[in-house]
């Protein structure tokens, strides 16, 4: 029997509980940096959904293209995008990722595969098919994967895509990370299937359901279905359920939840967890 | 007073990584309600009243309640009266032990639960002597009988309105309980399984390399899942008092190598060791240092080296409802004759 009983070596797991982290800090600060008023328009934070980002980028190399969304921070931490820059380019700074000219909602860094975060909803769909198409034809072994959340996945872009990317048989990953509110909308209101995994067959794409907060929940899952679009099983879907801890953007009053729905957790995803004694930390 | 029959209808089963590393199907919410209301018709064909419902959020209550309005506009009085329990909606297993729990002190006379084995097994940790009607809607479905729901709503009516004596309609059925030390106590309804991994992750098992130990109540070649193992190594009916144990091993390295059904449509090698039968009541020490316990095809606790883990099988640990017994004897008792 192996020494680590984990799905991930041991410098991996480190890699990933520093990506959960870094996410975790850079929002939180960004929640505190944001209340002095020094930073142009607006900042949506992904504090408490680290697991899923990360579980799932812990997979993809570079040549592996992913397309973000407004809340496209953690995201961009954990393909790698180096966070000074990103931080420089939220303040509008020449020394930013983007030279300041995108601003929170336009993170992008192609080297890393990182197409950019999106201030459109629901508009990473179509372009994450652009690039898997490219992968294909390349044969390079590069997947996509669109994120996208309860809100935007009722917009006509990522339905559109999803025939698509099934028509096509392309190497897309469709996530919805389903943090339970579009802005100040319950998805119990607004999504008319009620479930993702049957809005899914209804294009013959297999879909699947995990815990978005539990790392080891969506790495064995993304794992799956990853390797399956890269060696030709086509496109398949994944809902992230999560909790959005923090309001819709910085500054939002929230006064369409319940009492306590959103207290963000102080444990990281890994804290607490015997892979946490593994590592010694 | 007509008799309270209650419905647990588990919206998520069947929405795991089998659907991805297998073809395992999805049942679509629109599939699950049109079922129920198949169910409330012939629970109501038998002169069931009221229905207590759990409550969710995933669509089955609204597709339910739309289909009652068509019925008002039509004017058929073809459905039992439903009634929710009042609870908070948590889409987790939390939501099915509550329901079950708030039947249980509703005084229901029977519980009706869709969904797979592992929402069957969080129905019988909760409804004591409550008997239960199983209707496969989940993944591994070794537990629920596969019929028609119709058919499985007419028995219950028959039974919960007491027209079938209770030694016919009613059996006995077997239950692990799994106990690690003092800080874990859970039940299995078809079989337990320990795996290699340490973390309960996705849930879902379906790495045979991985698996070391199987514990199971029955064992159906007919079935799917891990007790399709047993199934095809020594077949163990519902009725019999022992179970199975299965020592298993990575196939490479095994003896004997057993060709198995253990997922919905994945077929594969199994490395058999020891098998031997397990006696009621009888604690079996769990001789492994270290991994998860699956209960009912899902991993859901993580033991080591410093774990004492035991498992023992319950004859008579909970009640079934037996359709097909009911069924035979209203066709002898002429029960559903109209004149």
């Amino acid at each position: 029997m192996s020494n680590n009983p984990f799905p991930l070596p041991k410098e991996q797991l480190l890699e990933a509980y520093t990506k959960m982290k870094t996410i975790r800090e850079f929002e939180e600060r960004l929640h505190v940096e944001f209340a002095k008023g020094d930073i142009p328009g607006f900042v949506h934070l992904y504090a408490g959904e680290e697991a899923s980002g990360t579980g799932i980028m812990m997979h993809l190399e570079d040549k592996d293209r992913i397309a973000s969304t407004h809340r496209g921070h953690g995201h961009c931490i954990a393909k790698g995008v180096e966070v000074e820059g990103m931080m420089a380019e939220i303040y509008g700074k020449v020394t930013g990722s983007c030279r300041g000219k995108g601003g929170s909602m336009h993170i992008a860094d192609l080297s890393k595969g990182m197409m950019g975060a999106n201030g459109i909803l629901g508009a990473g769909a179509p372009l994450i098919c652009g690039a898997a198409l490219a992968s294909k034809y390349r044969g390079d072994g590069g997947v996509g994967i669109t994120f996208f959340g309860d809100g935007a996945s009722n917009q006509g872009t990522v339905l559109e895509s999803m025939n698509l990317a099934a028509v096509w048989n392309l190497p897309v990953i469709f996530v919805v990370e389903n943090n339970g509110y579009a802005e100040s909308t319950s998805v119990d209101y607004a999504v008319a299937v009620d479930s993702y995994i049957d809005r899914a067959a209804g294009f013959g794409i297999p879909g699947v359901t995990v815990d978005g907060t539990d790392f080891f929940a969506v790495y064995e899952a993304a794992g799956e279905i990853i390797k399956r679009a890269r060696e030709g099983g086509g496109p398949a879907f994944l809902e992230c359920k999560m909790v959005r801890f923090f309001g819709h953007f910085e500054g939002d009053a929230q006064t369409y939840r319940a009492k306590g729905e959103n207290e963000l957790p102080q444990n990281l995803p890994f804290e607490g967890h015997e892979s946490r004694r593994y590592l010694g930390r | 007073m007509s008799p309270l029959v209650g419905i647990v209808a588990n919206p998520v089963s069947a929405s795991d990584i089998r659907r991805v590393v297998a073809n395992a199907s999805t049942l679509q919410v629109t599939d699950r309600a049109n079922i129920i209301l198949r169910v409330l018709s012939a629970l109501r064909a038998c002169g069931v009243e009221n229905v207590l419902m759990m409550p969710e959020k995933s669509g089955i209550r609204r597709h339910i309640t739309r289909a009652y309005e068509r019925a008002a506009n039509l004017k058929e009085d073809i459905f039992p009266q439903i009634h929710h329990v009042r609870q908070d909606i948590t889409t987790t297993v939390q939501d099915t032990l509550k329901a079950t729990a708030a039947m249980k002190e509703a005084g229901c006379k029977v519980i009706i639960v869709l969904g797979g084995d592992g929402t069957h097994r969080a129905v019988v940790s909760q409804c004591g002597d409550i008997p239960i009607a199983g209707i496969s809607t989940g993944t591994n479905n070794a537990f629920p009988e596969h019929r028609e729901p119709t058919i499985t709503g007419l028995a219950v009516g028959l039974a919960a309105m007491g027209r079938v004596p209770e030694s016919i309609a009613f059996e006995g059925n077997k239950r692990l309980d799994i106990k690690i030390g003092d800080r874990a106590d859970d039940i299995a309804i078809v079989d337990v399984a320990v795996v290699t991994e340490r973390f309960v992750g996705a849930k879902a098992i379906w790495k045979p390399e991985n698996f070391r130990e199987l514990f199971v109540t029955f064992s159906d070649p007919e079935v799917i899942g891990m007790s399709a193992i047993a199934g095809l190594l020594e077949p163990v009916s519902r009725r019999d008092s022992h179970g199975l144990m299965v020592q298993l091993t990575p196939p490479h390295e095994a003896k004997m190598r057993l060709n198995v059904p253990f997922a919905p449509g994945i077929i594969g090698a199994i490395g058999i060791g020891d098998v031997k039968h397990m006696m009621p009541g009888v604690p079996v020490k769990l001789d492994f240092p270290a991994g998860t316990i699956a209960l009912d095809g899902e991993r859901e606790l993580a033991f080591d080296q410093t774990d004492d883990v035991t498992i023992t099988l319950v004859k008579d640990a909970f009640r079934t409802v037996n359709v097909s017994a009911i069924m035979n004897y209203a066709s002898k008792q002429g029960l559903m004759k109209l004149n």
